[in-house]
């Protein structure tokens, strides 16, 4: 009997050890195929959509491989279907392996897709599907997404799945384009009382753009010379109640992530004009290191909001030779300058946003939220219909940091004795 | 082989504790509570908890004058043999219901998350088989898995929701009352009984080492696993926003899909083993409770031959339904629903019963502390 025993028991733990390497759902590496990137275009045809493929190949790059293969670091593969969800078996007459969506990066839309009342319901099977995340980057692009995947030849990060995580998350630190992800549109869609920032691309250049300052441009405004890529990351696709409406240019992102407290910029060099000399424009860099304070009032039915930014700014260059060092009241009337110009270019904005998108970009509704008790207050609020009328005033605390490497320039005229 | 000589210490006690509900907050019982109060279940939570107090307490001061007697016992000495049997049937149904809706999400959650291809009838199949072993090797085991590996299970949740804070934004949980103050109790009324183990608990509280700290412990984890789900319905909150919330099946799957832990990406697959094992505990502690509530009614002394009858009825009906996430949702829904009163009313009752009989007056009780 003890045997009997001693044996069922024994047999019972072989068969709960032995499941637990979870064989039914096996896959081994070299049978998946790795979608990097979605490509998403309109198609002619009603309720259909075009699908591109990017599919990365992990042999290339990898240490075992040595780097003599020759296979390509990527494939492409586009194809008419329904949704995003069905296509994958669609591809498998092409492609040899089970498409995964586990490494997926990057949806890219088509602006024409984008702009569609459709693009809401496409979009919404990326919630279903269990192996899409919700930290996926929505990259909006001025031409077909299926262009823009095959015109996309970076030449020293091929493979494509570093390509985009740098390229995007290089450009959130710059604050040229939105940081933002799949989770963030659909919070701001069903919420909403903001507008949502999409990714904006493109590998098309414009021919007779002249860029006005050096950050006002949107991807594919920027005149490179040399050899590279095509592929340009600028600016932002404005998305209203899940359709885009509009756009802005990488400046404009910038000044939103000022405004915004969801969103830190890591990086954020820019030009303010001399006040000591109007031919040139000082570099500097601003940081900002504390979060915004908000306050917000309603006076018979209108809205009026403050808004303090407390930035950090490190002056990088001293094209006039002031020689702040030694220079207490210059270094005021900078200050001074700069934040007049900031608090300008922050009020023209919002002044833009108000009248030409109606709506804000960056997050306002969820720190006014604050000064409500319910829900149902604020919804019946309705800051969306609100905003547009609503009074905001904006000041900029200013602190300096650093004045370069060496805060000391020698006198100009004593150089040109 | 009698396995349920041995007792269990406080330590132990507030560990099943702590594991039986807490990892509620990991499947759908989230979703539930946002569904009324959106933004505001944190506060729910917390309302739920000091609701659940008045009940708990009362509780413990039935047992009090009952030491050494376990809940049907207790239910069969107060109530007489009759309607004492009547009741303890129907607590026996409710909670074996509960346990089907809860395997049932289980099982769901690891079939939609994980192991897609698998078919859901073998996932069941081997979460009972495992949590049957556990239940039949006896409280004491269950008790000591409970406390080895508490720190292991809670230091891995508490990584999750600390970097899900710092992924989140904290604004998003205002305006601070949600739907309105109405709504807040509405959901927690209707959703207290997410702590009605404490009640069902009563069945092992003769297996504490000493009433004292049967008393001690009962309440330390109710404070405890209130704190846990509140702070988890916080984080929820703050990555995806009410609006999102209330939409997601099982919002802490989504959160670990969501985070990334500086440059790990896809950590997951990190978590769920730890959540595996919790959830393991958590139903081997449900199986071992309704078995010796069975053998109590049926007078029957081994109740671990009692295990195997329970968990197939179980798996047998679990696999039943279509389209388990909904039917099973809306089924977890109403059982909430229906045994809320039942937690909030029966307690009280038993105590004013057990008062008017005179069961406080032999000198055993202290009754003022």
């Amino acid at each position: 009997m003890g045997q009997f025993k001693k044996l069922t028991k024994i047999s019972i733990m072989t068969f709960i050890i032995l499941s637990l390497t979870g064989c039914w759902d096996k896959k081994e590496l070299d049978q998946k195929a790795y979608v990097i990137g979605i490509g998403l275009d309109t198609h002619e045809k009603e309720g259909k959509i075009k699908v591109t493929y990017l599919v990365a190949n992990p042999e290339v790059g990898s240490q075992q491989s040595g780097g003599g293969s020759t296979e390509s670091p990527e494939e492409i593969i586009s194809l008419v279907a329904d949704d995003f969800i069905s296509s994958r078996n669609t591809a498998n007459t092409v492609i040899s392996k089970e498409i995964s969506y586990d490494l997926l990066n990057v949806i890219i839309v088509s602006e024409e897709l984008a702009r569609k009342p459709d693009f809401i319901r496409v979009i919404y099977s990326a919630t279903k599907d269990r192996e899409i995340k919700r930290t996926t980057e929505l990259v909006i692009t001025k031409e077909r997404a299926e262009k823009f995947i095959l015109n996309n030849n970076p030449f020293l990060e091929t493979r494509p799945h570093k390509f985009f995580e740098f390229m995007i998350s290089r450009g959130e630190e710059t604050g040229m384009i939105p940081n933002t992800d799949l989770n963030g549109f659909f919070q701001v869609a069903e919420s909403d009382a903001d507008l949502f920032l999409g990714i904006y691309a493109s590998t098309e250049k414009e021919k007779d753009k002249d860029i006005a300052s050096d950050d006002d441009f949107m991807a594919g405004e920027v005149r490179f010379g040399g050899k590279t890529n095509d592929t340009q990351f600028s600016g932002s696709a404005v998305f209203k109640e899940g359709i885009m409406i509009g756009k802005i240019t990488g400046e404009e992102t910038r000044i939103s992530s000022l405004l915004d407290n969801t969103w830190e910029v890591a990086d954020f060099m820019t030009t303010f004009k001399d006040p000591f000399d109007e031919r040139y424009r000082i570099s500097a860099r601003v940081i900002k290191q504390r979060k915004n304070r908000y306050d917000f009032k309603q006076r018979n039915g209108k809205a009026i909001v403050d808004i303090r930014v407390p930035v950090y700014i490190e002056i990088l260059s001293d094209p006039s030779m002031v020689n702040y060092a030694k220079n207490k009241e210059k270094v005021d009337e900078l200050k001074k300058s700069m934040k007049k110009t900031m608090e300008e270019h922050l009020t023209q904005y919002i002044k833009y946003t108000q009248e030409e998108l109606k709506g804000d970009t960056f997050h306002l509704s969820v720190p006014i939220r604050k000064w409500f008790w319910t829900l149902q207050e604020f919804r019946d609020f309705d800051w969306m219909k609100s905003y547009p009328d609503a009074e905001i005033n904006v000041n900029v605390d200013i602190r300096f940091g650093e004045f370069g490497r060496q805060t000391k320039l020698p006198q100009l005229e004593e150089v040109r004795d | 082989m009698k396995q349920n000589e041995g007792k269990i210490g406080i330590k132990e006690y507030v560990a099943i504790i702590s594991l039986a509900i807490g990892t509620k907050l990991s499947d759908d019982t989230p979703t539930i509570i946002f569904e009324n109060a959106r933004n505001a279940g944190w506060i729910v939570v917390l309302l739920m908890g000091l609701m659940a107090f008045i009940p708990v307490i009362l509780l413990i001061k039935v047992f009090s004058a009952h030491k050494g007697k376990d809940l049907h016992e207790v239910i069969i000495h107060i109530f007489g043999r009759f309607f004492g049997t009547i009741i303890s049937i129907l607590l026996l149904v409710a909670g074996v219901a509960s346990i089907i809706a809860d395997t049932g999400i289980y099982v769901d959650i690891i079939g939609t998350m994980y192991f897609t291809k698998t078919p859901p009838s073998i996932i069941y199949v081997m979460l009972m088989l495992v949590c049957a072993y556990g239940a039949k090797r006896g409280i004491e085991q269950i008790g000591t898995v409970a406390w080895v590996l508490l720190p292991y299970l809670k230091i891995t949740l508490f990584i999750a929701i600390l970097v899900s804070l710092n992924a989140g934004h904290f604004d998003y949980i205002f305006p601070i009352l949600g739907e309105g103050s109405m709504e807040i109790l509405k959901a927690s009324a209707k959703n207290v009984s997410i702590f009605s183990d404490l009640f069902f608990i009563g069945l092992i509280a003769p297996l504490v080492t000493s009433f004292k700290d049967f008393k001690k412990g009962t309440l330390l984890g109710l404070v405890l696993v209130t704190l846990e789900i509140s702070l988890a319905m916080v984080t929820f909150v703050m990555i995806f926003d009410y609006t999102t919330a209330e939409m997601l099946s099982y919002p802490f799957h989504e959160t670990i899909r969501y985070i990334q832990i500086g440059f790990l990406q896809n950590v997951e697959t990190l978590f769920f083993p730890f959540w595996l094992v919790a959830t393991f505990i958590r139903f081997s502690f449900y199986l071992y409770i309704s078995a010796v509530l069975l053998a109590g009614i049926l007078k029957i002394n081994e109740f671990e031959y009692l295990i195997p009858l329970i968990t197939t009825l179980i798996i047998l009906i679990g696999i039943a339904p279509d389209s388990p996430s909904i039917v099973l949702f809306n089924m977890r829904q109403n059982l909430l629903m229906l045994i809320s009163p039942v937690f909030l009313f029966l307690p009280p009752l038993m105590w004013l019963i057990a008062k008017i009989r005179g069961d406080f007056k032999n000198g055993t009780v202290q009754e003022t502390n």
